[in-house]
């Protein structure tokens, strides 16, 4: 099966400090991996270079044929502070050159249900900002996300909407990539973890082989 | 390319609705613009000189038949502001720089002026550099504005002695008091002499009577002559309302360059910053738009927010001009030919202002930066022409060098369009070099 990403010895260094050190992962389609291990192992430089943000300083990331469209949302909300949620969102959905970006933006912002529309994105809560980051990377209705820790500021009835919504996009054959501190949102959502410390992938399995190891 | 206009829409909101932001936008100019004109008013203010006296001037001194109040003249010289104190006073402030100069009168000064024979002296001493030289200048104008006044004088008083020979009396030549018949009754006289019937006295009286009103006819046009020679060329000054010097084209078009200098690349460095800050960045370059595009698009913007803040300050400086009835008044029908050139001088500095952030990164920095580099870059552009080996490279590769010659040829030039488009050509070739040096640093955004 030809993976939808794939990331062949691909590495990133910042001088001396080494981000990521050489590493290999694939992503199937269909699946929802997510990406497990302490501060400062890489998770999130993972997460840039499969989004294509970050350039690699060695190897290389590649995609399959056609390439998939891809949602990326940081781990801090990438969006601009003094527009709205909707002028957000909108003005993603026409740069991307999407055919309806009036009913786009309207159709992600009710998947998050944000509905603060009149507020600079600035005064937003903090959970609030990471909805609105959510529904960009969500925008077109990607073949792939790369989310990174996206629960992390919400409140239990948006996290559950958002693993509700990660689960059916997941049981239509979508695929996705979290990044998460959270042993249960592991077991609840993923068919694969990889665990990273210090720049290095050290261990894949199953979200409960994971967790066992982390318990050691 | 389509991505241009909206992110140009979307960062001209974010302006709008940041009411301090577009505050400072606007009023950072005029400030700029008062600034340049406070530093043009105290270039142009006299400096302060020590005027010590060592010859306690009386308050008048007699000079020929005039009288002159001395100490006056030297108190009311527009020149230079001259500060009566000690000599030691005087040398002290000379050393610490609060006085340019110490302008000395020596004690004889009042009898050498009374006398009318040997010219008396000033003795001035000045700081070393510049400004000495400007004060040496400034006192070279007042001895010649006093020395205007007391020529008059020395020429009443030697027109007093011509007259004296000429129709005879009593009068006094320096301190001699003498009395004479005068030319004109020496002549009667010897008139008188050769009407007699001797031919022995009558021949000669005749030969100098002749003689005498030769002399006398002579020496009644010295007075024309005296002031002929003492003023060869006279200047008569007649001052209307022109232009003051903070009025003046030059300060104009010196104001519009740096406020644009300043604006523009503060501005540069603050947007392109932002959208790292934002994170958005990331978003953008994810196939939506490349760096490219991202920097022709932050310096459109800048292009045209520069342009209508140059245009609102060129407004307010003919309106001034206007209003003040100051003649030649604001050149309007040259305004349309400003605007191009406006735009490409705000574009060059949003690209060095893009430049700027690129390489800076994060926003702090950036605007610390872009103040360090304005700075310069304002003053690169007045150093004077020649004024080192490589001055006037200097000068050509800044913008602000460019913009100022760019608003003087659009606004004042009696054929600006030479001036026009040779420095629109510099400054498009700055903007695409900026520009192309901001594209690579540019990638630094990413990481």
């Amino acid at each position: 099966m030809t993976p939808v990403l794939a990331a062949r010895a691909v590495e990133r260094r910042y001088g001396r400090r080494v981000a990521l050190a050489p590493t290999d992962f694939q992503l199937e389609r269909g699946e929802l991996v997510v990406l497990v291990g302490p501060n400062g192992a890489g998770k999130s430089t993972l997460l840039s270079l499969l989004a294509g943000v970050l350039p690699p300083t060695g190897g290389l990331v590649e995609s399959s044929h056609p390439p998939p469209s891809v949602g990326w949302a940081p781990q801090r909300p990438a969006l601009y502070g003094h527009l709205s949620p909707r002028e957000n969102v909108e003005l993603f959905a026409r740069l991307a050159e999407l055919d309806d970006a009036v009913g786009s933006a309207t159709a992600v912002l009710d998947l998050v249900g944000l509905t603060a529309e009149d507020q600079r994105a600035v005064e937003l809560s903090v959970g609030n900002q990471q909805r609105l980051n959510l529904a960009l990377a969500l925008l077109g209705d990607p073949d792939v996300l790369l989310l990174d820790e996206p629960s992390a500021s919400l409140d239990p009835k948006q996290r559950d909407r958002l693993w509700k919504l990660l689960l059916e996009r997941r049981a239509r054959g979508q695929t996705a990539v979290l990044a998460t501190h959270s042993l249960e949102e592991s077991a609840r959502l993923a068919s694969r973890a990889v665990m990273l410390v210090d720049g290095l992938v050290v261990r894949e399995g199953t979200p409960a082989e994971i967790a066992s190891a982390m318990a050691l | 390319m389509a991505a241009i206009p909206l992110l140009l829409a979307k960062d001209l909101r974010r302006l709008a609705r940041s009411p301090l932001l577009l505050a400072a936008l606007v009023v950072y100019p005029l400030l700029i613009a008062l600034l340049v004109g406070l530093v043009v008013r105290y270039a142009g203010e006299r400096p302060r000189v020590a005027l010590v006296d060592r010859a306690n001037l009386p308050q008048t001194i007699l000079v020929g038949e005039r009288r002159f109040d001395l100490k006056r003249l030297f108190e009311e010289a527009s020149e230079v502001d001259l500060v009566r104190m000690s000599a030691d006073r005087a040398n002290r402030e000379l050393e610490t720089g609060r006085v340019l100069a110490v302008l000395t009168i020596p004690q004889d000064f009042s009898v050498r002026l009374r006398g009318l024979r040997a010219s008396p002296r000033l003795v001035l001493r000045t700081s070393t550099g510049a400004l000495g030289a400007r004060v040496t200048e400034k006192m070279r104008a007042l001895v010649y504005a006093i020395n205007l006044k007391l020529q008059k004088a020395y020429i009443e008083a030697n027109l007093g002695y011509v007259r004296l020979l000429r129709k005879g009396g009593s009068g006094k030549i320096g301190r001699s008091r003498l009395t004479v018949i005068g030319l004109e009754r020496a002549e009667r006289e010897l008139q008188a002499l050769a009407r007699s019937s001797d031919p022995d006295v009558a021949g000669p009286a005749r030969e100098l009577a002749q003689f005498v009103r030769q002399v006398n006819g002579a020496v009644g046009q010295v007075g024309e002559f005296l002031r002929a020679t003492a003023n060869p060329i006279q200047l008569d000054t007649n001052a209307r309302a022109g232009r003051t010097w903070v009025l003046s084209a030059q300060v104009q078009a010196y104001a519009l360059a740096l406020a644009l200098a300043f604006v523009a690349v503060i501005l540069g460095a603050a947007v392109v910053t932002a959208e790292r800050e934002e994170q958005t960045l990331g978003r953008l370059v994810r196939g939506l738009i490349g760096l490219g595009t991202l920097v022709v698009e932050k310096i459109v913007l800048v292009a045209l927010v520069g342009t209508l803040i140059a245009v609102a300050l060129a407004l307010g400086f003919g309106l001034v001009v206007e209003i003040g009835g100051v003649s030649g008044g604001q050149p309007w029908a040259r305004v349309p030919l400003l605007l191009p050139g406006l735009a490409l001088a705000s574009a060059a500095f949003g690209a060095l202002g893009v430049l700027v952030g690129a390489l800076a990164r994060e926003a702090g920095a950036a605007m610390l930066l872009a103040l360090l580099v304005g700075l310069p870059v304002a003053l690169a552009g007045v150093i004077p022409e020649g004024a080192f080996a490589f001055s006037d490279w200097l000068r050509a590769a800044v913008p602000f060098t460019h913009a100022v010659d760019l608003a003087t040829a659009a606004l004042y030039d009696p054929s600006p369009w030479g001036g026009v488009v040779r420095q629109a050509a510099w400054l498009l070739g700055l903007t695409l070099v900026l520009a192309g040096l901001a594209r690579v640093a540019a990638r630094r955004l990413l990481t």
